[in-house]
């Protein structure tokens, strides 16, 4: 029962309190990239969602059976940046397989998942957080995920009203979003110290 | 002639292809590491050792890559010069690395380095994709500093942890905060695109 | 067969030779400066907690291995440092302690005296509180601060945070810093963990006078 209670305030955390998009600034380049429209903006965050659960899954396991036993932690960077490139293979692979629409619309964003910080930034908060059991971690990595969605989805329905918004010209595309953006993360500053 | 085109090549990294201000790359460093100039600092020159390294390597070997494993290549390449970078922070840096903490491992993804790796390095000649190097290490450094400028200035009052405003004034906390980054940024690119209209 | 694995290696040994000249280049690296990195740690600590403990000149580990405290049904290694001064005796004790704050982890550098009575005070070893408002906590004495100088002196046991009273007065009351309760809490609450527990166990290792 304990542990169910710390996996729920952990899975919590994540997704509202320590949300790594508006508290971290990981993952920023798909977010202000793909949150035009509210279906892409979800099927980039399942994407995310299922990669980051891979590699966080993974890197921990490679963190906790080799890395640290070995002292091998010089390693650690390029270890975690191989896993997930492996990953991001895997999914591109298969949404190409199963959903050639979605694929079309992602384009250049699905390769880009690899270089989308939020996924090497939880592989990272994972070590540095010291989380010592798996099940913590899987449930860390799926919130990230989650929270990923979450935020990508707010941003692109926002972004669907802000259209019909007369923004001053030079505010224009990503200065209005960036600053749409800023009081969204003023908004998720009230959750801090909830938990 | 050959010169004047490196000089291009530096110049276009500082305001034409600005990375941060009119490519939108590499926003993650931008917005976490800009509450001080310090930091901010630090986080540049490791940019810039990174970017320069890997864009030599991956000159260096561009006739030998083969397609389908070239972004392979690019990340082992960055990743290791970004291990190197981190460890020299925490070897003679370590206020800067604990203050940076995850967001120099996090150079690794940042779309920068891997964009410069592909559109520039692995079709140009060395010196080109030196000086392009530079020039987008220097682009991304300066707007780093000049965002966390006004950061720094507004939140504490200080600049480089020295007080420069005058008693009476109140520091913005929200400065500090997530929000102060996102808002001085937005407002950044929107004086961009006011000059760059006029022009 | 043969013909299918030349066709690998000629694909793939750019990326291998790669592989080994980039894993040597950061074994040597690593190699080079893992001492300095290790003695950056060893002296943050030994500097923190030698403000707390301005007659101790050296600190060294009370036991080889890491005393085990229960922090909330968990076990928490805690390595316990003794503070000695120039003629070898103890002059108190430090540790770091970690709890979690508003945002995420807070790590302390705590100190005691030499008969684990009363608190020699802490300094913070690493925070992510909000600016301007959690993060004064990391004020020290010397730079102004009311929040640290309070565990100065301060009863080991049970402390408890108020929102008003004076600060100047030491006891187990610790004046909360307005804005930052949480944060402030955080630090009580860390103490609240270590503190008693750290005692017991240094007791019963008979170690105290």
């Amino acid at each position: 029962m304990d542990t169910l209670q710390t996996l729920l305030l952990a899975f919590i955390g994540i997704v509202i309190v320590n949300n790594l998009v508006l508290t971290k600034f990981l993952g920023i380049c798909p977010y202000l990239g793909v949150s035009g429209r509210i279906d892409m903006a979800f099927g980039m965050g399942c994407a995310v969602t299922f990669v980051v659960t891979l590699a966080g899954t993974l890197t921990w396991i490679i963190d906790h059976t080799f890395l640290i036993p070995y002292s091998l932690e010089v390693m650690r960077y390029l270890c975690f940046i191989m896993v997930i490139a492996g990953a991001v293979q895997l999914v591109e692979m298969y949404v190409r397989k199963f959903f050639p629409p979605l694929y079309e619309s992602f384009g250049i964003f699905l390769p880009l998942i690899t270089t989308n910080c939020a996924i090497l930034g939880l592989c990272l908060f994972l070590n540095l957080w010291e989380i010592d059991s798996l099940i913590h971690a899987v449930v860390l990595s799926i919130g990230a995920g989650v929270g990923f969605t979450l935020a990508i989805c707010i941003m692109a329905g926002i972004r669907e009203n802000l259209e019909l918004a007369d923004v001053p010209e030079v505010m224009q595309g990503a200065p209005i979003t960036l600053v749409t953006a800023g009081l969204l993360t003023l908004a998720f500053m009230g959750f801090a110290g909830m938990i | 002639m050959a010169e004047q085109r490196l000089q291009k090549t530096f110049t276009a990294g500082l305001w034409q292809n600005n990375p941060v201000l009119r490519l939108l790359l590499g926003m993650c460093p931008v917005l976490a590491v800009t509450a001080a100039l310090k930091p901010a600092l630090t986080m540049g020159l490791s940019v810039i050792f990174v970017l320069t390294c890997s864009n030599v390597v991956v000159s260096l070997m561009k006739h030998l890559l083969k397609p389908h494993l070239r972004i392979l290549m690019f990340t082992l390449t960055i990743s290791t010069f970004v291990t190197i970078a981190d460890l020299y922070l925490r070897a003679f840096q370590p206020e800067m690395s604990a203050a940076l903490g995850p967001y120099i491992p996090l150079i690794i993804v940042n779309c920068i380095i891997i964009g410069r790796a592909e559109a520039c390095a692995s079709k140009s000649p060395l010196m080109v994709s030196l000086v392009d190097a530079l020039g987008m290490g220097a682009g991304f450094t300066l707007t780093l500093c000049a965002l966390a400028a006004v950061r720094e200035l507004l939140s504490t009052g200080k600049l480089f942890e020295i007080t420069v405003m005058p008693s009476w004034f109140m520091p913005w906390a929200a400065m500090g905060m997530p929000v102060g980054a996102f808002v001085t940024l937005g407002l950044m690119l929107a004086g961009v695109n006011l000059i760059t209209r006029k022009t | 067969m043969f013909a299918k694995i030349k066709y690998y290696v000629e694909q793939s040994w750019v990326l291998m030779v790669a592989a080994i000249a980039f894993g040597t280049l950061l074994a040597i690296t690593d190699a080079a400066w893992k001492p300095r990195i290790e003695q950056n740690a060893v002296n943050r600590f030994t500097e923190l907690a030698g403000r707390l403990l301005p007659n101790a000149i050296r600190f060294e580990s009370a036991t080889s291995e890491p005393l085990t405290i229960d922090i909330g049904g968990k076990s928490v290694p805690v390595d316990v440092k003794r503070g000695l001064n120039a003629a070898g005796q103890t002059v108190g004790w430090a540790f770091v302690c970690t709890g979690s704050g508003f945002a995420d982890k807070i790590q302390l550098v705590a100190a005691v005296d030499a008969a684990f009575e009363t608190l020699a005070g802490f300094r913070v070893l690493s925070s992510n509180e909000t600016p301007g408002f959690g993060d004064k906590i990391n004020i020290t004495p010397d730079e102004g601060g009311f929040f640290q100088p309070q565990f100065v002196g301060a009863p080991v046991g049970s402390l408890t945070l108020v929102k008003t009273g004076d600060p100047q007065d030491i006891n187990d009351r610790i004046v909360a810093i307005s804005g930052a309760t949480v944060s402030s809490q955080a630090v009580v609450d860390t103490f609240n963990a270590y503190l008693v527990p750290l005692r017991e166990t240094l007791a019963a290792e008979g170690l105290l006078p």
